[in-house]
Parts: structure tokens; C-alpha cells; sequence
């Protein structure tokens, strides 16, 4: 970038001075992040400090109905704004990408809104000026007429089909399993995922019991502290963009594809970001500031404020309708899930999460019979996609409350209810592939010891009533997938990776270089991790969906192991006897007679995979590895206010071997957090499509009073045989049990149930006043 | 944003000659916390502020003879916060300050913006009314003085003219006088209040006189509860007394829906907080020979303790 590079690495020599270097062994080490002097001096280089001579700031006008055709775009009064360098809308953006429509999934989603609108923020314009004040200024006058057409928000409501919100379905032609929805019309179904195993009907007219709930969760959204921020280069020939991605390989080839041109033809640099969560997946930004620097022949920067976000991606809020047939001994012998996630306007990555993560809502059980159907829709909201989880926190609300509430009916412990039902290391999942390295007993079990469940609980006094509950379950990670990455052994015998995770603040550059490390047998600290930047860095999928660890930690092993038997092989093409303690920049000088060459290590991971049947979604292998965590919490309510005081949380994760333990707790805590924050209060309120919370000020996010008074995080002992060095993803795994085990801590201190999130103060008091039989009035 | 001219005026004179009676994108500027929201939001698009951040005679704190403070309107909420003499005649206010936004707000934000603002959410109105506080306020014309409770006009608005300055605030001595606020979030606990109390009596004994009761952040405006202070006044305190004082709260206070609650869910919480507030402000703040505490009842302010 032209502002700053990354400091260089400081030379071992150097760290040694300062005792921070490590010799030994790397994994395992709980390092210090890498890049955390650059941040907390600030230093680290993100895409909205960065500045290009000539760059022009683009300001977003948006659309203010939820759905209608528009009938014109009246610009004039913005372009007569002093310092105003143009105005562009959907139909000079066509002049330069013809068919401007793009999406990971369904190219449906337009670079600027042409013909009609689909939810309250669309982007229908964009003013360009030098000062982005100019810019903001005159969106302000720019006028848009529109014929208003019926809309729809609900996800019940969407399945019915009676407002539409496409005319008609664009599979982007990527996955196998949506090309039956090209061109399909009439319906707002995304995708309809099926999973059949045995016969439930009959199972359930077997039952001894049989149990049937819905639930609910709401519209929230990712609020990383960098909003969005893209910048495009257009040089005729040659595309740069400098944006805060978390997938930079999906950005090049996606941009490519636009443009029609070879995917040397674009660069995309990612520097640090300031956090993702999965929002900063797919595109967001850069089709739009590419179309904006084509146009305007100029770099273009486009940074929205923290209260357009609200306005560009957001969580999936679903609906889930669960049923289950328990015997006379309380296990389940049959669950049908029928699972509806509210995509809003555009698939983004959807029809993915109905799909990757429906298959796992039957959750971490050993059930006979099972059915799933998993529908994404289209409504008129703002779009959602991945958010830290990517659905598997809602699919777990609502199966861990199903959970408890069916031990209570049968007055069973929900504790042992569920020992009754797990699967055990080795048992199939629902999908017919082994639960193979899932320690969801060992998990369940730590979470009752630590709990001491066994024990009376105190149960409060007066007012405050206190209650406790847990939960437990299980992910799948996303597959298949591909990473790719590159160790170069300098002269010198100084080493950089090149790898195209991106460090959005989960720590991943350290433990990329711990594992190059590990292997090179230098300290971590040596390597230098390149910033992402795709003329560079390799492939890869994305930073997304706790694959990174897993599957660019193997790439990046073997990378380095590579580059380690070629330098083996080196010495012995210099016939040095084996063991010999040529440093490697001896070997290097006796090779070229001076400090010159390379040692390039390359390294490929993919994982085995075998594709779901049609129709039953039956596999042996739909993931390389699985996620399991548990919680326990405790909690004191206000019975005559309906507040929440969460004491305790307990998140006991099974990661396998971590790589860098400090990270991974805070992983798991930071999870953990903003799982609360999703479980206690936050939700973006709508009116009439238009989100009436749309800025800091009144969407509030956890803050340190909001953390319970005890706050433990664990892990159990584990390996995962197949992951780099016993290890595997941690970023999503602390999201999935914190919300039902707090909505069961809730029922067991006051004996009422709540079936849809947050579970606010109000909500509660609601839930406890209508069991009193003294509803309050609506509101 | 867009560009904006500052004036930084040294003196009160200055700064109403800089005011326009006649332009709603003229205003003066405290410690602009709250507007530089506004602004933020699009929803204030100023051609000029005056910042009154220079006008060094208004950033005082005086204890007054009698009892009483008076507090420069430009004084920084932390400075109040950490007074020993707002501690030692008007401690509730100090106890307000601990949950009153954040550090950085705290010590930016001013008493008199706080007032001037007239957004019913803020925790220091409700508490200044219950104190019975007024306000000095200078104007081209000359000045004026204005209890804090005759100040709000409705949401978001006051009584204050477009070229008036609040210049001062003055709270009379407190006396034996026992208060209270308590504020409930239904958010995160740094959240803006869903419903504030402030109670404010004197207490002989278990016996409660001149009671004052405010409602803040739950109503348009932050208003007094007239009839909840009828029940109080002259009763003497027990569970039965604080649960009469809650429903006519309840009863009288006119509470609005938005994202932090609806209005019939503020009505229950106000019913609660006001029992709470004045229990709390009973127990609190007894002296040592008064009768032992009335029965335990359930916590205060559940999302981060009570003041």
C-alpha cells in the first residue's frame, strides 16, 4: 500500500535482546499476538487510513421503501452542489459492467438498485466528490420517486409466496444443489434443504411422548468496530482494490467475473482488520467502488458510517418448528425440524447457512428418525448472511430449550436427559457420518462437574429468584474447502509465510507463524507474516466458519515442511553428512558463493469430503471435523422487573490441542460475549422495514458491566487426529449453548419459558405476569 | 458532518452576541456530547456553534453559606462528580454520577448542556428537580432565573430561547432531606435508561413530608409525580405505603413506547422504582437512631446496582 507497509519482522538477533523470542518448541506457546505492539501503538495499517493521490469519496443515497419500482432518480439539485464530481446510478454503472449482479450463492444482488428496490437502505446512487463532506452533503438532494409495491418481512409469511420479492431465482451456478432454482419463479425459497433418515412418522405414532415447539430468534447484526471500507484503483487494464475483506480469493474472482477479465487482471490487498465476525465475507463494498473508479476514471473510496451497517448485512432471525417422539425410558426416537431463515433482499451466503448448518438441527443426538427441512427466503429486509456461527447459535436456541422443556414435561433431570440421548465418540450424526473427535460427553459431563449439578442450589428469596441451566452442542465446518499457502526461505535464513487468512483480530497470523515455526524449528516471532494481498498470497476460501486453524494451519504446515526437506535436500546435494550444523545461511552461501537464492515451500489442504444424497442429505463425511461446546449459567431474576442478572457462565469447549492457548480463551470468551449480548438484548427494531435503531446510540452491544460476576472458560482435553498438530477451529465454537442455557437457567428460577430472543427484561416480566394469569397489556 | 463555523467567545456577552434568536442552526456548544450525536445523525445540520468552553467564570463550583451550591453551568460532570462539597450536601448527585453514562462522557459533558439539551433520558434532571434546583439564565435582554422543573417543554425541548445561555445552577440546601435515584436499563447496562426516579423528602422518624417524586426517560419529559407525592406526603413509611405511592405513579405517569420498552412495560417498572427509590432513599441515608430497615425486597436496579 502506498501510506505504510508492515513494520519489517525485527531480526531474531534483535527479539533475543529484548527476551522475547522462544527457542523449542512453538505450538503450544501461549505468544503474544504479533502485530499487537503495531495496534496498541497505533501503527497497524487498516483501509480507512489509507489514502490515494486523485481519490474521489463516494457517498451511498438509500433507498427509504421496502419495496417498489422506481420511477425516477432525480439528481440534479446534488450535482449543482459546488465541489460535486458526479452522480452515478444503476443505469451508468450498467454502461460499464452490463450485468452488474453479484453474490457468492445467487448472482442476484445489483452493484446500484436498477428497476426496483428490495428493502429500506438498498443502495440506489452514489455522489462522488473530492471531500467526502461535499459528497454527504449532496446525497442528502438527491430524489427518488418510487410506485410502492406490497412487501414482505416475516419468514412464515414469505414461505406462502403471496408477495414475491424476485421475480425470478439466479443461482449463481456455484453449488450442485441450487441449480434446480434457476430461473424458477413465483416463489421467495432459496433453497429447501432435506435431510431423511428412517421413518419419523411412524416413530412419532410409536412414542410414548411426543413434544412439538417454535421458536424464534431475532434480527441483529455483526457491529464489527471497523464498519465497511473499500477502496477501487482502475487503471484501464489492471483493477486494485484495498478493502477490509475476510475473503480476498472470493473478492478477486467474484470482481474478475464481473469485469469478464483473468484474475491476474485484479488485485485485492486486506490489510488488518478491525474485526469481521463473517460480515466482512462475499462482497460488499468493492463491486460498488469498482464500478464507481470505472466510471469515474478516478480511485474511489467508499467508507460507510457505523449506521449504514444496519443496512448491509446482518444475522439470519429464523423460525424454527421442532418435534420430537420420547419412549418410556426418555430417549428420543424421532425429531422433525423444519427450520425457515429470514435472508432478506439478497441470498448473500444463505442458501449455505440453511444448508451447512441445517443438517446439525437435530443436534449432538442419537435419534432413529430424523427429518430436516432447512428453507432459506427472501423477504424485504436487509440482507443476512455468516455471523460468527453462520446459524448454529439459532438452530441451538431453539433444540437446547426443545431439550429442557421435554425433561421438565417428563420430570426428568435435564442432565441426565441428555446423557440418556448424546451421541457418544465413534455414534453416528444424523447425516450418517461418525462423531469422530467430538467430545460431546466429555464436554456434557465437565459442565455438570463444574456446575456441581449434583449439589442443592440456592434457590433465592423474596423478589429474586435463581435458576440454573446448561446446554450443549455441536457444528460441522464448512466443506469442502481449499487452503493454500507458500514458506520462503530467505538467504539469510530468515522466513515468510504468504497465506491468505486474514488476521481480523482472531490472532491468526501468530498462530500461522507458530506452526511455521514449529517445523522450520525457529521462533515464531521470526516469521513474517505478508499481508494479504492476492498478486502475492495464495488462495484461499475465505476466513470464515472456524476453518482457518484447520484447514490453512495444514497448508501452512506443509508449506513449511516442504521448504524443511528441501533444505535437507540442499545439504545433502552439498554432501554434508546428515546432522551436520550448517546453519541454513551456510548452506545458502556454499550453494551460490554469496547471500543470494530461495528455498519456496508450497503447501495444498483439502479435505476428503463426500456430497450429500439428493432428497435424504445422508453422507459418510460432511465435515472434516466437528465443533462441540457446552455452558452452564446461573441466574438471579427480578420478579417484579423481569431483569436478568446472568451470575455465571460457563463456556467448556472441545478444540483439540490449541495451537496458542491465550488466543484461543479469548476466542472462546469474546464468543461467548457477543453471544450474550445476542441473548440479552440486542435486536435491531423495525418499522415498516426501516430499522428505528440504527446507530450505536440505541443498538446496544455488551459492554464490561454486562460480563457475569463469574465468567469461566474452558476446554476440555482433546486431539483432533486429523487436524495440524491436534488442532482445529475456535472462533465460533463459545456461540452455540450461551443463549438456551440461560433461557433454561430462566425457567428453572421461575418456571417460565421463552421461545423467542433476546430474552430482555420485558419479555420476562410478560412471560411471568401471563402465568399469573395478570397478562400486561400490549403494547 | 458538514463544515460548521465555531465561535469560542471568552465571555457570556460574547457568546449572546454571537446567538441568533432567528436561526435553528445557530447553538451553543457545552461539551457537545450529546450534539455531536445530532450531527452525526444528520438530524442537527449546524451553520455555527458557540462553544462556551472558554468562558472561564462558568466552570466554578461555590458552597454556598446556607447550604446550598452553585454550580457553573460549564462544569464538567466528573468535576461535580468528584467535589467533596457535592458530596457532603448533595450526595445523590455523586451516587448519580457512577452509572451516568462513561468516564469519557463524564468528563467532557457539562451540567448545563445536560439541562439545556432537554433529552428526558439523562439521569442529572430528574435528580435536580427532586433537589429543587434553578437555573440562571442570561439572555441579550438580561437574565432570568428558572427552576429546573419549569425548564422542559416536551421532548427534546425546553422553555429557553434561541439567544439564552444557562450560566449557572443553583441547589438550595438540602437540610436533613433524603434522596434517591435509581435508573433501569433494559439494554446493556451503559445503555440509555428506560425509566429514571429521583425522590427527594424529608423524614421525622418513619414519618415522610414535602416529598418530591420525578419521573424521567420512561415520559416525553422529565415531570413530577404530584400524586404519588399526595400519598407520601405526611404518611408514615411502610410496605403498604410505598406499594400506594408505586400505583399512583403508575397511574398518573403518561410513559411512551420505543426500542428500550412499551409503555405498558415503563408502568410496571415505574410502580417498582418508586417503591425502591424510596425505600432507598429512607434506608440509605438514616441516621442512627431510626428504626431498624423494613424487610428486603428485590434488588435494585438489577443491571448494575442502585444509587
Amino acid at each position: 500500500m502506498p501510506s505504510a507497509t508492515m513494520n519489517p519482522t525485527p531480526s531474531p538477533p534483535a527479539l533475543a535482546a529484548e527476551g522475547r523470542v522462544a527457542t523449542g518448541p512453538q505450538v503450544g506457546r501461549s505468544l503474544p499476538r504479533l502485530e499487537a505492539r503495531e495496534k496498541v501503538t497505533g501503527r497497524a495499517e487498516y483501509t480507512h487510513n489509507l489514502r490515494l493521490p486523485g481519490m474521489l469519496y463516494g457517498k451511498v443515497v438509500r433507498s427509504t421503501i421496502a419495496h417498489g419500482r422506481i420511477r425516477s432518480i432525480d439528481a440534479s439539485a446534488a450535482k449543482a452542489v459546488p465541489g460535486v464530481y458526479q452522480v452515478v446510478a444503476g443505469e451508468d454503472v450498467i454502461k460499464v459492467i452490463p450485468h452488474p449482479y453479484y453474490g457468492p450463492a445467487f448472482h442476484d444482488q445489483p452493484i446500484l438498485a436498477i428497476g426496483k428496490v428490495h428493502y429500506v437502505g438498498e443502495p440506489i446512487a452514489v455522489v462522488l466528490a473530492e471531500d467526502p463532506h461535499v459528497a454527504e452533503t449532496a446525497a442528502t438532494l438527491v430524489v427518488a420517486e418510487y410506485e410502492e409495491l406490497p412487501a414482505v418481512y416475516d419468514e412464515l409469511e414469505a414461505a406462502q409466496n403471496r408477495v414475491l420479492v424476485h421475480d425470478e431465482l439466479k443461482p449463481a451456478g456455484t453449488f450442485a444443489d441450487l441449480k434446480h432454482l434457476k430461473g424458477v419463479r413465483g416463489t421467495n425459497i432459496a433453497l429447501d434443504y432435506q435431510l431423511r433418515k428412517g421413518d419419523v412418522e411412524k416413530a412419532f405414532a410409536e412414542a410414548a411422548h411426543v413434544f412439538e415447539h417454535e421458536f424464534r430468534t431475532q434480527k441483529v447484526l455483526h457491529l464489527a468496530f471497523e464498519p465497511f471500507v473499500s477502496i477501487a484503483d482502475y487503471k484501464g487494464d489492471r483493477l486494485t482494490l484495498y478493502t477490509a475483506s475476510q475473503g480476498p480469493s472470493f473478492v478477486r474472482i467474484e470482481i474478475a467475473r464481473l469485469l469478464g477479465w483473468p484474475e491476474n487482471r485484479v488485485r485485492v490487498k486486506v490489510p488488518f482488520l478491525g474485526g469481521g465476525y463473517g460480515g466482512k465475507l462475499y462482497i460488499k463494498l468493492e463491486a460498488l467502488v469498482t464500478a464507481l473508479s470505472m466510471i469515474a476514471k478516478r480511485p474511489v473510496k467508499v467508507s460507510l458510517p457505523m449506521e449504514e451497517v444496519f443496512y448491509t448485512i446482518t444475522r439470519h432471525p429464523m423460525t424454527f418448528r421442532i418435534k420430537s417422539g420420547v419412549d418410556e425410558h426418555g430417549r428420543i426416537t424421532a425429531r422433525r425440524c423444519e427450520v425457515f431463515w429470514n435472508g432478506g433482499a439478497y441470498a448473500d451466503i444463505g442458501p449455505r447457512v440453511a444448508q451447512k448448518s441445517g443438517f446439525t438441527a437435530s443436534g449432538p443426538y442419537d435419534i432413529e428418525n430424523v427429518s430436516i427441512d432447512s428453507y432459506a427466503l427472501y423477504t424485504n429486509q436487509p440482507p443476512a448472511g455468516a455471523l460468527r456461527g453462520f446459524g448454529v447459535p439459532q438452530l441451538v436456541w431453539a433444540y437446547e430449550s426443545h431439550t429442557d422443556m421435554m425433561a421438565r414435561a417428563l420430570r426428568i433431570d435435564p442432565l441426565e436427559f441428555r446423557r440418556r440421548n448424546i451421541t457418544r465418540e465413534g455414534g453416528r450424526h444424523a447425516t450418517g457420518t461418525p462423531l469422530e473427535d467430538a467430545a460431546v460427553e466429555k464436554v456434557l459431563e465437565h459442565v455438570a462437574a463444574r456446575m456441581n449439578w449434583s449439589k442443592p442450589f440456592d434457590r433465592g428469596t423474596g423478589a429474586v429468584r435463581r435458576g440454573r441451566g446448561l446446554a450443549i452442542a455441536i457444528k460441522a465446518v464448512i466443506s469442502p474447502t481449499t487452503s493454500v499457502a507458500i514458506v520462503n526461505v530467505n538467504a539469510d535464513g530468515s522466513t515468510t509465510l504468504y497465506c491468505g487468512t486474514v488476521d481480523m483480530g482472531q490472532g491468526s497470523d501468530t498462530a500461522m507463524a507458530q506452526i511455521v515455526g514449529e517445523i522450520l524449528n525457529i521462533p515464531a516471532e521470526s516469521v513474517n507474516v505478508v499481508p494479504r494481498d492476492t498478486d502475492v498470497t495464495p488462495y484461499d476460501m475465505g476466513t470464515l466458519g472456524s476453518r482457518s486453524l484447520f484447514h490453512m494451519g495444514h497448508a501452512v504446515k506443509r508449506a513449511a515442511e516442504e521448504a524443511r526437506d528441501k533444505i535437507a535436500s540442499l545439504a545433502r546435494e552439498l554432501g554434508l553428512p546428515k546432522g551436520s550444523n550448517y546453519s541454513v545461511a551456510d548452506l545458502f552461501q556454499k550453494k551460490y558463493g554469496m547471500q543470494a537464492g530461495n528455498i519456496v515451500g508450497a503447501g495444498v489442504y483439502k479435505p476428503d469430503y463426500v456430497p450429500p444424497q439428493p432428497g435424504t442429505g445422508l453422507t459418510p463425511n460432511v465435515t472434516p471435523f466437528w465443533m462441540v461446546s457446552g455452558v452452564g449459567a446461573e441466574v438471579e431474576v427480578d420478579t417484579e422487573t423481569g431483569h436478568v442478572r446472568v451470575t455465571r457462565l460457563l463456556n467448556v469447549c472441545d478444540i483439540g490441542r490449541p495451537i496458542n492457548p491465550k488466543i484461543c480463551e479469548s476466542q472462546i470468551s469474546g464468543a461467548a460475549t457477543m453471544q450474550l449480548g445476542f441473548t440479552m438484548f440486542e435486536k435491531m427494531h423495525f418499522d415498516g422495514g426501516q430499522v428505528t435503531n440504527a446507530s450505536l446510540a440505541d443498538y446496544k452491544i455488551p459492554g464490561f458491566h454486562d460480563l457475569p460476576a463469574a465468567f469461566e472458560n474452558e476446554t476440555v482435553e482433546a486431539y483432533q487426529s486429523n487436524g495440524p498438530f491436534g488442532g482445529k477451529g475456535v472462533g465460533e465454537v463459545a456461540t452455540f449453548c450461551v443463549s438456551p442455557a440461560i433461557g433454561n437457567a430462566i425457567d428453572d428460577a421461575v418456571g417460565v419459558r421463552l421461545t423467542e430472543l433476546p430474552l430482555n427484561p420485558e419479555a420476562v416480566l410478560r412471560a411471568l405476569r401471563a402465568k399469573e394469569n395478570r397478562p400486561l397489556e400490549d403494547a | 458532518m458538514t463544515p460548521f463555523e465555531l465561535a469560542e467567545p471568552l465571555t457570556v456577552a460574547d457568546a449572546l452576541r454571537f446567538l441568533d434568536p432567528d436561526d435553528s442552526t445557530v447553538r451553543p456548544l457545552g461539551g457537545g456530547t450529546a450534539l455531536m450525536l445530532m450531527m452525526k445523525a444528520g438530524v442537527f445540520r449546524p451553520t455555527r456553534l458557540v462553544s462556551l468552553r472558554r468562558i472561564a467564570s462558568l466552570s466554578r463550583i461555590t458552597a454556598l453559606p446556607d447550604g446550598g451550591l452553585v454550580i457553573g453551568a460549564l462544569t464538567p460532570l466528573s468535576d461535580v462528580e468528584h467535589s467533596t462539597e457535592v458530596a457532603r450536601r448533595a450526595g445523590v448527585i455523586v451516587r448519580t454520577m457512577r452509572r451516568l453514562s462513561n468516564v469519557r462522557v463524564r468528563n467532557v459533558a457539562t451540567i448545563g448542556g445536560c439541562l439545556a439539551h432537554g433529552d428526558p433520558h439523562m439521569d442529572l434532571p430528574p435528580v435536580l428537580m427532586a433537589l429543587d434546583a434553578s437555573i440562571a439564565v442570561a439572555g441579550r435582554t438580561g437574565k432570568r432565573t428558572l427552576k429546573v422543573e419549569n425548564l422542559f417543554a416536551g421532548y427534546y425541548e425546553t422553555v429557553l430561547k434561541r439567544d439564552e445561555i444557562i450560566t449557572e445552577l443553583h441547589i438550595p440546601a438540602q437540610g436533613g432531606r433524603r434522596a434517591a435515584y435509581l435508573k433501569c436499563t433494559t439494554g446493556s447496562a451503559d445503555d440509555w435508561p428506560a425509566l429514571g426516579v429521583a425522590v427527594s423528602f424529608e423524614a421525622e422518624g418513619s414519618a415522610i413530608s414535602a416529598p418530591r417524586v420525578v419521573v424521567s426517560a420512561a415520559t416525553e419529559k422529565a415531570t413530577r409525580l404530584n400524586g404519588a407525592e399526595a400519598v407520601l406526603s405526611g404518611a408514615t413509611i411502610d410496605d403498604a405505603l410505598l406499594a400506594r405511592a408505586g400505583d399512583a405513579a403508575a397511574d398518573e405517569a403518561e410513559t411512551i413506547s420505543d426500542v428500550r420498552g412499551s409503555a405498558p412495560y415503563k408502568r410496571e417498572l415505574l410502580r417498582v422504582y418508586v417503591r425502591r427509590a424510596v425505600r432507598q432513599a429512607f434506608e440509605a441515608e438514616r441516621p442512627l437512631s431510626s428504626p431498624p430497615p423494613l424487610a428486603r425486597e428485590g434488588r435494585e436496579g438489577a443491571q448494575g446496582g442502585a444509587h
